[in-house]
């Protein structure tokens, strides 16, 4: 089965600051794949690279079997983005940016209004039709660049921070919302700092650590993974009653700085602080 | 909520093949329909119907002499285009038609601000979308058509071929046909120019080594010896010598712009036979061609996803390893105590004879200033401008030089006044929490923007002093130093008020890549406004000293006034305090949100 999505050796550098080093990242269809790394290691940048956005420095990335390079337009039609900074257009009303996007990928316009109509109901924004995107708030704007992004019905989707900044009602509707969507057969890639979200609707997790992919596969293996292997000679530890969560794998991986020390800060420091 | 059902999530579906181009180009038209429309009814919701009427009011002003801007060259490139044809002599359209090519570049260069004000959305913003390069190119070009430098240089040639077929009837499918696709190459060409200065100038070094480029042009005016240059002069005179060179040059280079495409446009339509002038066109096409495609192929860079600045998007801070940051922190003083603290602000305030908030905000201001090399550039730039009026039209009146030059330094910079908190975005917050008076935090922004402009004020100063043919009267001097004061301080009284009744957060991203206005375009053309109305007094105060005969009548006339707009300004910072804080909502609204 051709991966959803394939990079090779997807290299961007920024000047002498390397983002993203040679990843080699495999999301199979209909995949729920959670990309975790910490702030800076390069997850943002690698969704750019991933959706068109950023061109890479070097290496491959293939959607959906094609390279996007070289199918860029065609790729784009059957990929939806929810972006770092969601980029709306925030003098247009909800439904008006809907309709535009709508149009922008190609739907006729009656399917554009049909659509429109369900998804801001959906999201609960249809009471909010009068007022321009820039007066929504953080939450609001969330949800319609969610709705913007799956309008035309992507075979991939790709989210940075998704409910960052979402009550845990509007949560639970885009969670329902996505997980639907696996149901029926897309691939969602999705990078968010919750990690509980991560571990509660990911099917496979990706880590980038300094720009570097440092673990990949399902939860089970990677928690495998970090259980430490016994000696020879030795058994196999039991089973832990609690195994660890994503977050105790994460920091696992991540949470040490180059020296092998813990990034909380020792006692001593800051003690001026009250 | 509504009901989650399977009608709400589109299915994933594989997209029928291909997106008709009017599909989505009527999408994007919509869109700054849409844009334009709503932006009308943002600012008529509530309190903002003044500031709407006085938007309007100074439109119905502005545009008439932004009108007539583009029609005074309209009327004159039609005028001599007729000239140089009904009077035989055609070779005239040459330095015409490369008239309007560096009057095209002149107003595209000095329009940059006025375009970005007018903006309303960057077209890199559709890239997201399934655009095809093509598509995205012709969004590209089409979006940028209503620029100040696409308007006046169409008109004028439109004007132009005109003039000929008045002059000519024979001429007119020729002028029409030629002096469109020269004005197309115009387009490419101010296009390809800002395309591939955006490209250039991504990097610190590069822009540091062009300003530093600027300011080798600027003084190389003086090497050129403009002062003591007399075309009549014999050539046995000792000054000469110097001056032979440059005619021998510019004789030299009349050859070589036979090889531009002003006298490829010219020749194409009055060019003798047939065949030769259809070469003539066939050049010009190749150079339409060149610049055409150098723009695409800069374009088709964007399009792939290039990233020009040399930071990484939100890339992390490096951390520094605690055990340095221990060390770092035990070889930097220690201030044990807020009373320490206090007595180093104390101290610093007294070495400085001003607030500790003024000294702090003003150290801040220079560490933006300090990262922003387009600033450097923005100054520098003017100046050519003002070497060249120095030796133009207005050398011979050195009333109107000395004020025009200064006015037009300025005039760049002048529109960062109105929106003074816009580069601060949500970090505007911290003045509202911090234990400080905002009167001080506006003082020492005011300074630093004061620092510069006066800095830009002096440079033109200095170099109309150096390249005016006629000696600038001591009278008005003093009375320009005074308009000076009236400008600057009227302009300060009427930007921070405008900065705290009309905040607009700025993007730094956006405005590295000078794609950002530095304040809303109300401001901008209140910018304007103030400087023309200025500017426009001295011809009156002016005509009155010839008319009594004293020059030093200007100078009783701008004193007042300067003391007037300094006053002004004094009881602005004096109420300040309570003006900004009657509007925390609207910085919040404005500055803070996303």
């Amino acid at each position: 089965m051709t991966p959803a999505i394939d990079t090779t050796q997807l290299t961007r550098r920024f000047g002498e600051f390397t983002a993203v080093d040679k990843v080699n990242l495999t999301v199979e269809a209909g995949q729920f794949f959670g990309f975790l790394g910490p702030n800076g290691a390069g997850k943002s940048t690698t969704i750019k690279m991933l959706t068109g956005l950023l061109a890479p420095t070097s290496g491959q990335i293939r959607i959906l079997g094609a390279d996007l390079t070289q199918n860029s337009a065609e790729l784009k039609r059957q990929i939806g983005v929810v972006p770092e900074g969601m980029a709306l257009f925030g003098r247009l009303t909800a439904s008006e940016y809907l309709r535009f996007v709508g149009r922008m990928y190609g739907l006729d316009k009656a399917t554009t209004l049909q659509r429109t109509d369900e998804l801001l109901e959906f999201m609960n924004l249809a009471g909010e039709n009068k007022k321009l995107i820039t007066d929504f708030s953080h939450g609001m704007q969330k949800k319609l660049a969610l709705a913007a992004a799956v309008i035309h019905g992507p075979r991939v989707l790709f989210l940075d921070e998704p409910f960052e900044g979402v009550d845990a009602i509007a949560a639970g509707t885009l969670k329902s919302m996505l997980q639907r969507m696996i149901a029926r057969g897309a691939t969602i890639f999705l990078t968010s700092h919750v990690l509980e979200i991560v571990e509660r609707l990911c099917t496979h997790i990706g880590i980038i650590h300094r720009g570097q992919l440092v673990a990949q596969g399902s939860i089970a293996e990677l928690r495998a993974r970090s259980v430490a292997p016994p000696r020879p000679g030795e058994e196999a530890p039991p089973q832990p009653a609690n195994p660890l969560t994503l977050e105790q794998i994460f920091l696992e991986i991540v949470g040490a700085d180059r020296d092998g020390n813990l990034a909380t800060p020792p006692e001593q420091e800051l003690s001026w602080l009250s | 909520m509504a009901e989650l059902n399977d009608r709400s999530v589109p299915a994933p579906s594989t997209p029928a093949p291909g997106i008709p181009a009017t599909t989505q180009l009527l999408a994007i038209a919509w869109l700054r329909w849409r844009i334009f429309v709503n932006g009308f009814r943002r600012q008529s919701s509530g309190s903002k119907v003044a500031g709407l009427i006085f938007t309007v009011v100074l439109r119905l002003i502005l545009w008439p002499m932004f009108a007539l801007m583009a029609i005074g060259p309209a009327v004159a490139c039609g005028f001599l285009a007729w000239l140089a044809i009904a009077h035989r002599h055609p070779q005239g359209l040459v330095p015409l038609l490369a008239a309007v090519a560096i009057l095209w570049q002149f107003v595209a260069v000095n329009g940059v601000s006025m375009a970005a004000t007018l903006a309303t959305f960057d077209p890199g913003s559709l890239l997201r979308f399934p655009l095809r390069f093509g598509r995205y190119l012709v969004l590209r070009l089409a979006l940028g058509l209503l620029t100040p430098s696409t308007i006046v240089g169409c008109l004028a040639l439109f004007a132009a071929a005109i003039g000929i077929s008045v002059a000519d009837s024979s001429l007119a499918p020729a002028a029409f046909l030629v002096l469109a696709v020269y004005a197309a190459m115009n387009i490419f060409f101010s296009r390809m120019i800002a395309v591939w200065l955006e490209r250039w100038l991504a990097t610190r070094r590069a822009r540091e080594i062009f300003g530093m480029l600027m300011a080798v042009v600027i003084i190389g005016f003086q090497v050129l010896n403009f002062r003591g240059l007399k075309f009549h002069r014999p050539t046995g005179h000792p000054s000469a010598a110097p001056q032979n060179w440059l005619i021998a040059f510019l004789n030299g280079t009349h050859a070589f712009l036979n090889w531009l495409p002003p006298a490829f446009a010219a020749n194409s339509i009055v060019g003798g036979h047939a065949l030769a002038r259809l070469a003539q066109f066939a050049a010009l096409l190749l150079w339409t061609a060149i610049f055409f495609a150098a723009l695409a192929l800069r374009l088709h860079k964007q399009f792939l996803g290039e990233y020009l600045s040399e930071g990484a998007p939100g890339a992390a801070v490096t951390l520094r390893p605690h055990h340095l940051a221990a060390q770092a922190a035990d070889n930097e003083p220690r201030s044990s105590s807020n009373e320490e603290r206090a007595t180093g602000n104390l101290q610093l305030a007294a070495r400085t004879f001003i607030s500790p908030t003024i000294a702090t905000c003003l150290r801040k201001e220079w560490v933006y200033l300090r990262g922003n090399s387009n600033q450097i550039i923005a100054m520098l730039t003017p100046l050519i401008f003002v070497a060249i009026f120095a030796r133009g039209m207005l050398a011979r009146h050195p009333s109107y030089l000395l004020a025009g030059s200064v006015a037009y330094a300025m005039l760049g910079l002048l529109a960062g006044l109105y929106n003074i908190f816009g580069a601060d975005g949500a970090g505007v917050q911290l003045y509202l929490l911090a234990p400080v008076r905002l009167r001080d935090v506006i003082v020492a922004k005011n300074i630093a923007s004061l620092a510069l402009l006066l800095t830009e004020a002096a440079l033109a100063w200095c170099l109309v002093a150096w390249l005016a043919t006629a000696p600038i009267p001591l009278a008005t001097q003093v009375s320009t130093l005074f308009w000076v004061v009236f400008m600057l301080f009227a302009n300060l009284a009427f930007g921070t008020l405008r900065s705290i009744q009309s905040p607009r957060k700025v993007s730094i991203a956006q405005a590295r890549r000078m794609r950002s206005p530095s304040a809303g375009k109300t401001s901008g053309l209140l910018v304007l406004a103030i400087l023309f109305g200025s500017f426009l007094l001295q011809i009156p105060v002016t005509m009155l000293c010839q008319h009594f005969d004293n020059l030093w009548l200007a100078a009783l006339i701008f004193a007042p006034l300067a003391a007037v707009a300094v006053s002004a300004y004094a009881l602005l910072l004096a109420n300040v305090d309570h003006l900004i804080l009657t509007h925390r909502d609207l910085f919040a609204e404005e500055l803070c949100s996303d």
